[in-house]
């Protein structure tokens, strides 16, 4: 069984490695968020609605270079003002990085670059492990068990 | 279903119909009014004029360890490549027809694009609940009417009438959903009950 502590070294060398990186987060193709690193900030920020872009911007890009047949996406980037998001494939998951606006690019892609490839390894056995995840699996039947009795009760 | 990095069970239920047929006003009742659930922040990419540009997103909880990760769908005819992207990893479908008689067609049609989709996991695999929306328009296509446009009848769907922007209906459509993709998942059912 992985451990997903895996998740929280990899996103935390990355976002060390570069000083501007600000925010390092990991999703899967469904927008689910899965891990997520980040300097301290004092401006609060909701990660999950963050992935959920994250993850249908950079599905709808990959779509649009299937439609035009120019190959595969290697990254996406947006430039704003204050800041830049960068997100690249790793796998079935999707990394995206948010940077000062100031940050070196040719490193932000290098070291993207690198902790995708250790990413994807750990992501697919991370996925895989969830597609044969028995519902008999006691602690998971607990929790679900648990989610129908509250559900009923709001 | 899938597990985050602290072991939370996730749940990715979508509202799907035609063009202006309430799913983000419905999803925007459960956020502002249902109480007894958590909620994170709502995430909405919304054109100028405020209707669905590409989808709406909200995870809710009603316990800790379970979070339904709730989307819209944007339901302008050109937006289907956006619709067959947010529809990857769904659990369970709640479709919103609209009862005006002018969208009978549109639900019709929404309908056929969500079968195509998802083919003969929708209804077994991927549980579905119908909402017919806008009951309180005074000229409200008859609901037998609407059903069959939809062409449910194989598949045994709970439906709600509602009336997305006074909430009524909508918590139980909301609730309906929800219990199913997780009985459906307790036990491994197959067929809608």
């Amino acid at each position: 069984m992985i451990d997903v502590k895996l998740f929280e070294k990899i996103l935390s060398d990355l976002i060390k490695s570069e000083s501007g990186i600000r925010k390092v987060i990991l999703v899967d193709r469904t927008g689910l968020t899965i891990a997520h690193a980040s300097k301290f900030s004092y401006y609060p920020v909701d990660i999950d609605g963050i992935g959920a872009i994250a993850s249908a911007v950079f599905v709808a890009s990959e779509e649009q270079g299937k439609n035009l047949d120019i190959g595969e996406l290697m990254l996406v980037t947006s430039e704003f003002e204050q800041g830049k998001i960068f997100a690249a494939s790793c796998g079935k998951g999707v990394l995206c990085v948010i940077t000062d606006s100031d940050v070196n690019i040719g490193m932000v892609r290098l070291l993207m670059k690198r902790a995708a490839t250790e990413l994807e390894k750990v992501l697919d056995e991370f996925l895989s492990e969830q597609t044969t995840l028995p519902a008999t699996e006691e602690k998971t039947r607990e929790k679900l068990k648990s989610a129908l009795d509250k559900l009923e009760e709001f | 279903m899938k597990k985050d990095k602290d072991g939370r069970v996730h749940f990715k239920i979508i509202f799907w119909g035609p063009s202006l047929s309430g799913k983000t006003t419905s999803l925007r009742w459960i956020y502002s009014n249902v109480s007894g659930l958590s909620k994170g922040g709502f995430t909405s990419i919304e054109d100028p004029t405020g209707r669905t540009l590409y989808f709406d997103y909200t995870p809710l909880s009603a316990s800790g360890d379970v979070i339904f990760d709730v989307y819209t769908v944007a339901g302008q005819k050109r937006h289907k490549h956006q619709r067959k992207i947010i529809l990857q990893g769904v659990d369970g479908i709640i479709f919103v027809a609209d009862s005006d008689p002018s969208q009978l067609d549109a639900n019709e049609e929404s309908m056929e694009e969500l079968k195509e989709l998802l083919k003969d996991r929708l209804g077994t695999e991927v549980p579905l609940v119908i909402m017919i929306n806008k009951r309180d328009l005074p000229n409200a296509a008859d609901k037998e009417e609407i059903l069959e446009k939809l062409n449910i009848a194989t598949m045994d769907v709970p439906i709600y009438e509602t009336i997305a922007t006074k909430g009524i209906g909508i918590k139980r459509a909301f609730q309906a959903i929800a219990r199913e993709v997780l009985l459906r998942k307790l036990y491994n059912l197959k067929t809608m009950t």
